[in-house]
Parts: structure tokens; sequence; C-alpha cells
């Protein structure tokens, strides 16, 4: 295999590297979610302005360090160039712009209501700080970039009883092959190991990430037992058994392939950064937005997404990459997949071939190539919340 | 005297809107195109997979508030397939008593560009000039926190009239109280935000702001409010009459304020 890197990307001043260049118009509140999305879709920079809308309307509660976290972290996921934050002007805001700033220098522009004095004043503004930066990241190109830029999400939503078996073991190849060139991926879902942490802990570089992961699930178990639910009650969810997956543990052992055979590096809390490269285990909810909004604020900048009922969603920053886990699904659903590893069960192709395919793609959707999710608009976010449970 | 819209199985309504309701996030995006092609409301939110607890019937619930309220004609549910919240037994609970419902399903539509047609053509089957009627009874949401003297002058003057008043005020958030009064199917809703909101508003039912005279936000956004502090009992029941009768409030113009879904537990 040539080891040299294939990827080209955008450096930025913090050493992560993005394979977009977006200006993200990010707002704070949910009264502003129609103006912003306005200015998104009428401005002349419109294929490069990216943004998102969500339901907080500035409550600090339990889950404030939460929400600062995933807020200023995805104002500087390095697939952005610039950044628009858009408040009403409380300081609650000013925190988050900071924390922002602090975790990257770039241009962030943090723009109020109360000193636009109007909703149409604040929407000029936006509009007219759009157009100032839209030069210069127009002007940005790409360079070539090291394997160690990538920094990969793996995910899997409406999973069936082919994931286990195609997609997911096919993705874990391409993400052996990465981590083996020293770029970083990252699973996560923590109700998605639940019942195969103790294999995932055998693979870890040191006996205490090995006991982290163990720890992270009976943190996870704990949290939900706390609200009065046996987990195992609720999951499979519905389409998962209709999709023929049985038990909670059978789902885990499939969506725990996603991450090939490579050792653990570390364990990461919700929407925190990797350090080094290597392989890691995040903990995230497996409501699949909320995990992917918790690898954007965490400098994840492609994702790769199996699914086995088909589903359409994307994020406002990360570039996310669908993987079929059989055939039907993927013919049936054409505009929501970018690649089919059900030739697995046909029998047309193996494991490690689909394995390459995935490799192949990741790298060309890193340099460029829209995936389904981007053709289709796709920007869903979500608020992650834990509404004073116990973690 | 008012004259409000007669929305068949929701009752007297002062608008008329079709909701287009995605079940799950994974269809927030496709129900936001279709609301745009065919002049409906529609709205972004993260729920209805990965819940559990009382949020599966919680969420369902609050689904079924917004499609039923008597300012909504008829409501096109979207699902994706195989969300925690099935889309179809979201609709069996709206349809009950709400029967111009109906549903479209991503997974068995062919994929986006398919289920952007059918629910395109579905939600134009639902729609239709709607009859207009009188409105003797109002249902008045007053959220927030307003002056107890005019609190009780505009309640009232508004019971004198035959009207009845419900009270939010749960939360500092505009947004959140109108969950509470979305429930209590309200026509119109007066806000008084808290000194630290902005005025706001809300998709299914026109909001009158109130500024507060304490705030220096409010008083930087004066002109984006309905009424000053200081505004009469006299004028502010003149400005209810008027935009139960068809005249937009000023967040109810400019699209200010999003539906929000209360939540209980963390998602899994």
């Amino acid at each position: 295999m040539n080891r040299d890197s294939q990827l080209t990307g955008f450096e930025r001043t913090n050493g992560r590297w993005g394979f977009r260049n977006y200006i993200l118009i990010l707002p704070l509140h949910n009264a502003l979610n129609q103006l912003v999305d306005e200015v998104r879709t009428s401005h002349p920079a419109s294929p490069i302005i990216t943004s998102v809308s969500h339901d907080w309307s500035g409550e600090v509660d339990t889950d404030w360090e939460r929400i600062r976290r995933v807020f200023s972290g995805f104002a500087v996921n390095p697939n952005v160039g610039a950044t628009i934050i858009v408040g009403i002007g409380t300081e609650d805001e000013e925190s988050i712009v900071n924390a922002a700033r602090s975790r990257r220098n770039m241009p962030i522009n943090y723009l109020t209501l109360k000193d636009a004095g109007g909703f149409e004043k604040l929407q000029e503004r936006i509009f007219q700080s759009v157009s100032e930066i839209f030069p210069s990241i127009s002007q940005t190109v790409r360079t070539p970039a090291p394997w160690s830029a990538l920094v990969l999400g793996l995910e899997c939503g409406g999973s069936d009883a082919y994931s286990g078996i195609t997609a997911n073991p096919a993705l874990g190849v391409a993400s052996d092959k990465f981590v083996e060139l020293g770029a970083t991926s990252i699973l996560a879902e923590t109700m998605e190991i639940l019942g195969a942490e103790h294999l995932l802990a055998a693979r870890a570089k040191s006996p205490e990430i090995g006991q982290a992961i163990i720890d992270v699930v009976a943190r996870y178990e704990r949290s939900i037992t706390y609200e009065g639910i046996d987990i195992r009650g609720a999951q499979p969810s519905r389409g998962n058994i209709e999709g023929g997956l049985t038990t909670l543990e059978e789902k885990s052992l499939g969506a725990a392939k996603k991450a090939g055979n490579a050792p653990f590096t570390g364990v990461l809390d919700y929407a925190h950064l990797p350090t080094e490269p290597g392989l890691y285990f995040m903990d995230t909810p497996g409501h699949d937005i909320e995990q992917l909004t918790g690898f954007a604020a965490a400098d994840v900048n492609i994702t790769v997404f199996t699914t086995g009922r088909g589903t359409p969603t994307g994020s406002a920053v990360i570039p996310t990459i669908k993987v079929a886990t059989n055939t039907e699904m993927a013919l049936s659903l054409p505009d929501l997949i970018d690649l089919n590893a059900g030739t697995i069960a046909d029998g047309t192709e193996t494991v490690a071939e689909v394995g390459d395919r995935i490799f192949k793609e990741i790298i060309e959707v890193a340099n460029g190539k829209l995936s389904a999710a981007e053709v289709g608009g796709h920007r869903e976010f979500n608020l992650s919340r834990l509404y004073g449970s116990t973690q | 005297m008012i004259t409000g819209y007669r929305n068949n199985s929701r009752g007297v309504g002062v608008r008329s809107y079709q909701l287009i309701l995605p079940s799950v996030v994974c269809s927030t995006h496709l129900a936001r195109k279709v609301a745009d092609q065919v002049g409906a409301i529609s709205f972004a939110h993260q729920h209805g997979c990965g819940i559990i607890g009382p949020d599966v019937s919680g969420v369902n619930e609050f689904f079924v508030a917004l499609a039923g309220h008597p300012n909504v004609q008829s409501t096109v549910v979207l699902g994706l397939g195989c969300e925690t919240l099935q889309g179809n037994e979201v609709t069996d609970s709206i349809t009950k008593d709400y029967p111009e419902t109906e549903y479209v399903v991503i997974q068995e539509s062919a994929g986006m560009a398919g289920a952007l047609d059918s629910s395109i053509a579905t939600a134009k089957s639902l729609q239709g000039d709607p009859e207009r009627a009188p409105l003797n009874a109002l249902v008045i949401g007053i959220e927030g926190s307003p002056n107890p003297e005019l609190l009780q002058q505009i309640t009232e003057d508004i019971q004198g009239a035959g009207h009845s008043v419900v009270l939010a005020n749960r939360y500092k958030e505009s947004s959140r109280n109108f969950g509470d009064l979305v429930r209590a199917k309200c026509h119109l809703i007066l806000s008084f935000p808290d000194p630290l909101q902005p005025p706001s508003g809300y998709p299914l039912i026109p909001v009158i702001t109130i500024a507060n005279a304490d705030s220096p936000l409010h008083l930087a956004l004066v002109q984006e409010f309905d009424c000053h502090s200081n505004v009469n009992r006299k004028d502010l029941f003149q400005k209810i009459l008027d935009v139960a009768n068809g005249e937009p409030s000023k967040s109810e113009a400019k699209k200010i304020g999003d539906i929000v879904v209360p939540r209980m537990v963390r998602s899994v």
C-alpha cells in the first residue's frame, strides 16, 4: 500500500485540518433561527454558508457546561473557516463566544440583537458580516494534508441484522487502515457498546484506559436506572427489531465492529477533544444527531454512518457518508446512500473489498466530493441534554 | 365581534394553518421543504428517537396538542420509519379526534425525492379555503411577568367580554411557556417576556408582545414589541381584538420564534 497521504484540506491555526471551508452562522436563541436561515439561503455566498436551528432559549441549568461546550466546540470545528455567532446579548452568550475563541484563533464575529436594536437590523448585520468574510474564505485553497489531519467519526443508526456482518465490519477495516496510517478514529454511542464493553476494554492500550471503557458503560447504565427505566426494555428500538435484531447485546456486538481491531488510545467525555492520533471511544447517547453534534464539537471532520433501515440525516459542519448494510434498502432509498455494503451478504464482495471502497470514499469526500447528505442539504443539530440525571 | 376560521374537527380558530409535523428529527429537513412549497407551518426539533420513559408518551401528547390546535386546519405527519416514536402511531392518536390528518413515511417512499413528492401531494389534498365563522369565546394565554395591575385589568376586560384567560409562567423563557399554552388550546397569546428575553412568537399562535420598562434589552428593541409597558387596558384589549380578527402581530409578521418540544429525561 502507498503510505503517502492522499488527503488535501485547509490547515487551521490550532493544528487541526478542515476538509470543508464553511462560513457558519450559529444562532444562540431559538427566536433567531428563522432570520439566520433566511440569511443562509438568500446570501450570494449561500453554497458555502452553513447554519443550524435549535430550541435553546438561553436557559442555564444543570446542563449549562454541556451546552457551552457543544456550542463553542461546534463554532470552531475545523471544517469551518469563519463563524458568526448570533445572540440576544447576554453574559452567558459571551461565555460561549469566549470559550470558542480560546479554542481556535479564527474569525469569530459575535452579533447581538441588543446591539443591532431590532430583528431586521440584526439580519442586515449578519448579511454584511458574511459579505466581509466571504472573499478571504473563498480564496483559501486546499493544500496536501497528512493522514493525521483526518478525525473520523464512526456512527450507526437504524441498524438491522446485517449491520454487524456487512457495513460495520467493513467500516472497521477502513478505520483500522486510517489509524495505522496515523489518523484519529472515534467510536461512540455508549448504549451501543453495552454488553460488548469487555471486548473493547481488552483492546485498550493500558489497563487504565480499559477500566475507563468499563466505567463509562457502568455510569451510563446507572444514569438510566436512576430514571427508573430498564434500558433493555427500550432497546433495541422497534425499528431495530423489525430489522431482525433480537437483543441489545446483539446490537452492541455488531455496532462495536465499526471500530475494527485497532487498540484504544483513550476514552473521551461527550464533545471532548482527542489529543493525539489513534482510536478513541466517546461517551455519547445513541441518538444519531446527539452523537453527530458531539462529534462536531470535538473536531471530527468526516463521519461514516452505517444504516440498515436508511436515514437521510447529516451535520451542518461534518460531511457524513452513508453506508447501507443491505442491497434491498440501498436500491430502494438511492438518494440517501453513498455506498452499499450489502454486497457482502449477497456474496459478491468480501468485507476487505468493501472496507477498501469505504477507505477510498472517505478520501474522496475529504478531498471535496459531496456526500448524499450534503447534496440533500441536511444540517440536523441536537443540543444534548441530561436533564439532571446522574451523569 | 371576532370572525375566525372553521377548522373542521379542531374547532374555530383565529388562523387557519396547515401543520407539517415531523414525528422525528430525521424528517425535520423534509418537513421544512414540504412546508415551504405548500405554504404550511413546520419546525425543526431533535426528538422522536432515542427517547425513553415519560418522554415517549410526553412527546406524543405534545405532537397531538400541536396537530389538534384550533388554529390548525389539517396535519401531515412525516416519519422516517425506524424511530422510537412511530409516526403511524402518532398519526393514529391525532386522527382519533382530528380526522383531517395524513401520514407519509420516508423509508417507504423510494427515498427523499419520492417522499417530497408524495408529501406535497398529500398536503395539497388536505388544503382548501376555510369557511369563516364567528368566534364568541376566545381562549387567551398570558405568559411571563405582567405588571399585576395591568394583568388584573386586562383579565377583567377579557372575561367581561365572554372570553377566558390561561396563565403560564413556569419558565423564564417565553418559548417554553408557549408549550403550556398550546396544550391549553389558546387562540392567541399575550407575552410579557422576562427582562433578559427577547420578544418572541409562536408559529401556530399569534403572540402579542408587551415590553418591560425595567429591561435595557426591551428598551433597545422597543419597536419590535406590539405594546409598550405603559399600554392602557383599552388599547391592549383593542389590540387583542384586532389580532384575533387577522391583523398580524409583530412577531407573527416577522416569523420570529419557534416551537419547543418539552422533554423530561435524557436521550439514550
